[in-house]
């Protein structure tokens, strides 16, 4: 028997790469068909709002749509990963082969995740390239671009994963998904700066994870942002980590997985 | 004692037409709270990110509001994209799980089985249009120039794009064809069309391209009923997409009549 040190890097590796292979084998459904709908997105709301000299806080309507559109595909895609990977396993009854290998709670979580970050981060990457061609955009700071890509990935694909083990059926996820993704997504500051809201919403606003991570990264690729991009990093770091710890007990007490 | 016969059916099958007919109805029942719920959720999100996007007070044409003219447009997609999911799932799911066997055993004519997969996605996407105009009534300022010109597009709108689903249904293979369809076909067709932007916002190709969509004619006949604004002829569009209901539906009862993908 092939001897397991702490971690069971050749396990957690497998797992990597059946989650990345399951959603490249349909890469039009995957990657394509989301890039085609964020463009679509694009286009009519430049065609609707922003071809008219509409400005939103000083910058045209169309610059500050393009780092909301991007986010929300991103975020879109890394929940519809994780959680379709864990109902349809076990509708069709393979989790037990998530269940029964080697492999800790830990290494779950990041093999399930590591897959969700990496459709998020690939659907991302392809929406902005496709944007660019048509509005071509500058990186105000990298950096910031890239942390909060990541962590909203990961805070997606961690409440996906949440979703995927606490949903027993496809239309309950799908309830899910329409009842609270896509909500979060659209009134989170992708369309519009939250300027635009009555000071009760723009209080709410603050508490709302969504907001820190597509404001953060419209600060990193524009410069403008409604909130401070220290305390959005802050935020994100903080629901990542809260959210890790939720998943880690899920599987750890085999919650909703194991009877 | 009389012997037990057979029912007689006579030129027309029409318990067994509407038994089908039933089937996909409470099939759709059955799914409704999360269908009609979902399609609703995203109608209102739309129209609200439009209306908070460029202000309440901002005006697309002269004298109608954006939530007034994009409306309609919300809803008429609606209409169209839950006909085309519901036409295309009842028969993607027969075909996948296997049961479409007793369909097609069953003493039923191909018109019959095109009227029982196409009668229940119309009547389901008239249900989530009725909802989602409910809906989003508050973020409209409707004037309701000519209903029955609305209901007449709203039917219209449903069928067209039904026997699309049918046909993409009777073409698919798996869950994957359907998916690429949506993605590809059904909403850029759906956002493309005069749901969002008026024709004036398009440059010159566009506009032109944008005026074969079926769903700019339908979009455009039912936002003239409710608010009084026109971007094009109503009979033209009328007329536009009966000549496209006919063809579909006889091109699906021909594939139906030869079995097409479906009888070995």
């Amino acid at each position: 028997m092939r001897p397991i040190g702490y971690v069971n890097w050749r396990g957690l590796w497998t797992l990597y790469q059946k989650e990345v292979r399951r959603f490249l084998n349909v890469f039009t459904q995957t990657l394509l068909a989301p890039m085609v709908t964020s463009l679509l997105f694009l286009a009519i709301f430049h065609l609707a709002i922003g071809g008219r000299g509409r400005e939103v806080a000083g910058i045209d309507f169309t610059a500050f749509l393009v780092p909301g559109l991007i986010m929300m595909s991103i975020a879109q895609n890394a929940f519809a990963n994780t959680s379709s990977t864990l109902v349809i396993a076990k509708s069709q009854g393979n989790i037990v082969d998530l269940l029964m290998p080697p492999l800790s709670p830990g290494e779950l979580v990041l093999g399930l995740t590591g897959g969700g970050v990496t459709r998020g981060l690939m659907v991302g990457v392809l929406v902005a390239a496709a944007m660019w061609l048509f509005l071509p955009f500058g990186i105000h700071q990298p950096a910031l671009v890239v942390y909060h890509a990541v962590m909203a990935a990961l805070m997606l694909s961690l409440l996906g994963t949440i979703g995927g083990i606490w949903a027993e059926k496809y239309d309950q996820i799908a309830a899910v998904t329409n009842f609270v993704i896509t909500p979060f997504s659209f009134l989170s500051g992708t369309f519009y700066s939250i300027e635009r809201l009555p000071p009760l919403w723009q209080n709410v606003a603050h508490f709302n994870p969504f907001f820190y991570m597509i404001d953060g990264f419209r600060y990193g690729l524009i410069g403008h942002a409604d909130a401070s991009p220290m305390l959005g990093v802050v935020v994100l770091a903080g629901v990542d980590a809260l959210l890790a710890v939720v998943v880690y007990c899920m599987f750890r007490t085999g919650y909703r997985l194991k009877s | 004692m009389p012997r037990p016969a057979p029912r007689r059916i006579g030129s027309v099958n029409g318990l067994g037409c509407w038994t089908l007919c039933r089937r996909g109805l409470l099939r759709f029942w059955r799914w409704s709270w999360s269908s009609l719920g979902g399609i609703c959720v995203s109608s209102v999100l739309l129209l609200a990110v439009f209306t908070l996007a460029a202000g309440s007070q901002s005006e697309m044409v002269p004298g109608i509001s954006v939530g007034t003219f994009v409306g309609p447009g919300v809803l008429f997609f609606a209409i169209a994209y839950t006909a085309f999911e519901s036409g295309a799932v009842l028969i993607l799911e027969d075909k996948i799980e296997g049961t479409i066997a007793e369909v097609l055993m069953a003493p039923l004519a191909p018109l019959e089985v095109t009227v029982g997969f196409m009668l229940p996605p119309v009547v389901n996407a008239l249900a989530a249009g009725l909802a989602v105009f409910l809906v989003t009534l508050p973020f409209t300022d409707y004037v309701f120039a000519d209903p029955a010109t609305t209901l007449a597009f709203a039917v219209l709108d449903a069928l067209v794009f039904a026997l699309a689903g049918g046909l993409v249904g009777l073409w698919a293979d798996k869950w994957e064809h359907y998916g690429a369809a949506e993605a590809f076909l059904m909403l850029p067709l759906g956002f493309l069309s005069g749901s969002f932007f008026d024709l004036a916002s398009l440059p010159e190709p566009a506009r032109a391209l944008v005026q074969i969509n079926p769903l700019f004619h339908a979009v455009n006949g039912g936002r003239s009923g409710l608010t009084g604004f026109s971007e094009s002829s109503l009979a033209l569009g009328a007329a536009f997409l009966v000549c496209l209901a006919v063809p579909l539906a006889l091109l699906l009862w021909r594939l139906v009549f030869s079995g097409y993908k479906v009888r070995a």
